[in-house]
């Protein structure tokens, strides 16, 4: 594909979104307005000038990355504007910003190259955490960055400007650093890792020695489901720990013994949390809580079966009757108006998306390159698998944004960094 | 190392391929048991979220309206402002239980553009009006209120019509019901429970039930004689209490059980004033089912009227009386095989009054769009020419003398020449249904009129035409001569 079929697509994505807008407007009574133009400005501006910027600095890079992204942020935001035209507003202003972010870090790495962020693996593991404790600060103290919970978790900064509050969720660029990290780390001690491993039978395990790591990636995901209570970090964490570990040494063994300590983690800590507790009894048994935990997930069935094959039709559903319906549900409410041809056309693209991340990272020749741009594919992945999965039922919900469709602006600018990523790396291994 | 990535790739498809089974799973395969789940609140909220166009009377009040539900700004809520009385013509629009009257019938002006995606959106850049259109009836509400109100705790029907346009200006069915219970989600309970009701409220009396229509078949004898020649209005014929009838035991006998003059001969003016039925039984056996047939037919019998909704077509069974002269007697006095609803009867009264020109009964005056333009209107339109000028005069002046001097003295009002014929339909084993059609001012008629009240309404076995049904009619009447 070339880029200018992309930029087709691209423009195809904003006419879309101005398209969805408008018929949001239509099933309330009104015209054709002013909304319609701007979503479809600023949708332009923010993708075609990505493209522009890619053209610049990585002219080499993925044709197949940026367009499903456009897709799914195209019919996100029109679920946004049907179920809160404010909120609307400021993601409109989020995804400028987070266009102009990735642009910046488009400029950054063009000046420096992907290999130089190996050098500096300690400095981003420092930063990483230090971002991921962010939100553990005092709520209110002197300082103009605070810590604050929203539903239950700690994962919120407030960052005061004077003029205006900031809210920001530190963990969605802090996640990336992490992998930045992991992918250095692993690519530097790959040899240490592999080496020979014991046997139990059939079931091969690594020495206790190499374990020490998986030990405390286990120790630091807990931490965050204990003092954040956020599961869905935690296990995110997690599975990308293992799955990197597993990438960069092919050993077995290593998915085995992160499976058994994920188990353990499980059973200690659904024993241990009530609100993890409420999750799985909500999971497996909805209906026997109408009222109380399952409330969210049966409003979101119901959404998906009103929805049915075809949608009730972008504004005329009721996706305002599911609980967080522009966050964690907002596939609920894509699937109950655009129905399962939109929700087939969501997963499709992001399927691209994910495919097009590991195949760059089974072409890249480097081995810090090729993790790098697996780590990032996994986290776009398994972000999208968690959170759709649980909107549906296949595993228990947890709260993580869907990229690039939920509502917030730390989640599409921290996703905009890695398609960022994913990109510079693809061009580096085109030249 | 690329084995481990490809295969970490190919767990991540996996989870996708389960996202996708999950997708069919709820929205294909299963989507009906979440769709259809009574606590899923769409199905309750669904039932009024579209903006639907207005439904006013001739004189512009609002009788269906859609409103904004408060809690959510793309919703709206039907609304039937004017109850219960305009329920038979106004219907509902209800997705448990289905459509009905104007609501049902002009669905397609009435319902919003907006609620077709894409072609809606084209056409939206096109400038196309999107909006619900407005639906102007023929029916006057001040008048369909009095007449409903006439027949508070009766069973029966109103039917008034304008007899120079055939705009049907009431139409009432009694008992009826707030519509509005059929547009939550207990509609189908709702109802369950109307059906469960004696006195039968979801029947439309009005159009879409046939009844005997007893003597008020004698005006379309009268008719069918005098056009024909076979008599006058001073044509004297026998005045026995009682009619033996030919080639049967069964005989006729008046009303009252007495003769209806001087015992021996009693003229036709006479007969229809006092509405004798063996003076009518002989003089439909001489003027023939066919030549009745005819003036029936112009009148409305035997005829699918186009209308918003299915009428009920009155029968008489022309043919089949032809050689029956003892069931075309007693057919000639509105029993065994004659069957009308009160809308055919006012068209009787309509046709009458109109010097024997039937116009076709119309319900709807012309539709709007959002802007107040008129898109459409319905013209009046001549159904059929039921009897001559001359005809229609004379029983023009017969049926004054109804009111003036006969059956029908009840139905008078003060200052207002009112025309008029009773009727009592005897039913075997309850008490009659009764009737009377009217028409007013009889020099220049405006309404004309049909009040049928089923099984003797609050007088029982003892009610006839002009003890119930004629009072209903000066009621109406007044309303409409003095509103």
């Amino acid at each position: 594909m070339t880029r200018f079929t992309e930029s087709l697509l691209l423009g195809g994505a904003s006419i879309l979104a101005a398209f969805g807008v408008t018929l949001v407007n239509l099933s309330r009574g009104g015209t054709v307005d002013a909304q319609a133009g701007l979503t479809f400005l600023v949708f332009a501006i923010s993708f075609l000038g990505l493209q522009t910027a890619i053209r610049r600095f990585a002219p080499h890079a993925s044709t197949l990355l940026l367009s499903p992204v456009a897709l799914v942020t195209a019919i996100g935001f029109v679920e946004i504007y049907r179920i809160n035209p404010d909120r609307a507003g400021l993601q409109r202003w989020w995804l400028l910003i987070a266009a102009s972010v990735a642009t910046l870090a488009l400029w950054a790495l063009n000046h420096a190259g992907v290999g130089r962020l190996r050098r500096y693996r300690n400095v981003t593991l420092v930063a990483a955490v230090g971002l991921l404790m962010l939100p553990l600060l005092p709520t209110s103290w002197p300082l103009p960055i605070s810590g604050a919970e929203v539903n239950g978790s700690r994962l919120w900064i407030i960052v005061n400007l004077g003029f205006t509050d900031l809210n920001f969720q530190p963990a969605e660029v802090g996640k990336l650093l992490l992998v930045v990290f992991l992918a250095g780390y692993l690519a530097d001690r790959q040899m240490a890792l592999t080496g020979a491993q014991r046997h139990l039978g059939r079931v091969a395990i690594p020495e206790p020695r190499q374990l020490v790591p998986l030990l405390v990636a286990w120790v630091a995901s807990l931490g965050v489901l204990v003092f954040q209570r956020d599961l869905g970090a935690s296990l995110m964490l997690f599975a990308l720990f293992v799955a990197m570990l597993y990438a960069a040494t092919g050993a077995v063994g290593y998915l085995t013994v992160g499976g058994v300590l994920a188990a353990l983690g499980s059973v200690g800590s659904w024993i241990a949390f009530d609100h993890v507790q409420r999750r799985v009894a909500a999971w497996i048994q909805p209906f026997s809580d109408f009222e109380g935990a399952g409330y969210q997930i049966i409003q979101g069935s119901f959404a998906l079966g009103t929805g049915s094959l075809a949608g009730a039709g972008p504004g005329l559903g009721r996706p305002d009757l599911i609980p967080a319906a522009v966050t964690d549900f907002i596939f609920a409410a894509v699937g109950e108006e655009f129905g399962f041809a939109g929700s087939t056309a969501v997963l499709a693209a992001y399927a691209l998306a994910v495919a097009t991340g590991f195949g760059i990272a089974l072409q890249a020749r480097d081995r810090f390159r090729k993790l790098l741009a697996a780590g990032l594919s996994l986290v776009l992945g398994i972000q999208v698998f968690l959170i759709i999965g649980g909107v549906m039922r296949v595993v228990p919900l947890t709260g993580v944004a869907l990229p690039f469709m939920s509502y917030g602006g730390s989640s599409l600018v921290g996703n905009m960094l890695l398609m960022a990523g994913l990109l510079r790396i693809s061009h580096e291994e085109a030249t | 190392m690329n084995g481990p990535t490809r295969r970490l790739a190919v767990a991540v498809f996996g989870g996708f391929g389960l996202l996708l089974l999950a997708a069919t799973w709820f929205q294909v395969i299963g989507a009906d048991r979440y769709r259809s789940d009574p606590r899923n609140a769409r199905t309750a909220i669904n039932l009024t979220t579209k903006e639907r166009g207005l439904i006013v009377s001739a004189d512009g009040e609002i009788l269906a309206q859609s409103v904004r539900v408060p809690e959510n700004a793309s919703a709206y809520a039907r609304t039937y402002p004017a109850g219960e009385a305009f329920t038979p013509v106004v219907g509902y629009t209800s997705r448990l239980v289905g459509d009905a009257g104007i609501e049902a019938a002009y669905g397609s002006d009435l319902r919003s553009r907006r609620d077709v995606t894409i072609s809606d959106a084209i056409s939206a850049i096109f400038g196309r009006d999107l909006r619900p259109r407005t639906v102007q009836l023929t029916i006057d509400a001040d008048l369909q209120r009095a007449a409903f109100a006439a027949m508070e705790g009766q069973k029966g029907a109103i039917v008034a019509i304008n007899p120079g346009t055939g705009a049907v200006l009431a139409y009432v069915s009694s008992p009826s019901y707030d519509a509005t219970q059929f547009l939550g989600s207990t509609a189908v309970e709702a109802r369950q429970q109307l059906l469960d009701r004696p006195d039968e409220p979801l029947r439309d009396r009005a159009g879409q039930e046939l009844y005997a229509p007893g003597s008020l078949f004698k005006p379309i004898v009268v008719a069918a004689a005098f056009d024909a020649g076979t008599a006058g209005p001073e044509t004297e014929y026998p005045d026995p209490v009682e009619l033996a009838l030919p080639g049967t035991s069964a005989t006729i006998r008046n009303f009252s059980r007495v003769a209806c003059g001087n015992g021996k001969t009693v003229s036709v003016a006479t007969a229809f004033i006092k509405s004798c039925n063996t003076t009518f039984a002989q003089m439909a056996i001489d003027v023939g089912a066919e030549e009745i047939g005819r003036s029936a037919s112009g009148l409305g019998f035997g005829r699918s009227i186009d209308f918003p909704w299915q009428l009920a077509t009155a029968s008489f069974p022309a043919r089949q009386l032809a050689d029956d002269p003892a069931a075309l007697a007693q057919s000639a006095i509105g029993e065994r095989d004659v069957k009308a609803s009160p809308l055919v009867m006012a068209m009787v009264a309509a046709g009458i009054a109109n010097g024997g020109e039937v116009m076709e009964p119309h319900i709807v005056a012309s539709v709007f769009d959002a802007d107040g333009n008129q898109i459409r209107s319905i013209p009046p339109r001549a159904l059929a020419r039921a009897m001559s000028p001359a005809t229609a005069a004379v029983l023009a002046q017969l049926m004054e003398r109804v009111v003036t001097e006969g059956t029908g003295s009840r139905a008078s009002v003060a200052g207002v020449r009112v025309g008029g014929k009773t009727g009592t339909a005897s039913r075997p084993g309850g008490a009659p249904n009764v009737w009377f059609i009217g028409f007013a001012p009889a020099d220049d008629p405006t309404i004309a009129i049909a009040v049928l009240v089923e099984d003797g309404g609050f007088a029982g076995d003892t009610a006839t035409g002009g003890s119930v049904a004629a009072p209903i009619a000066r009621a109406v009447i007044e309303a409409w001569t003095t509103g």
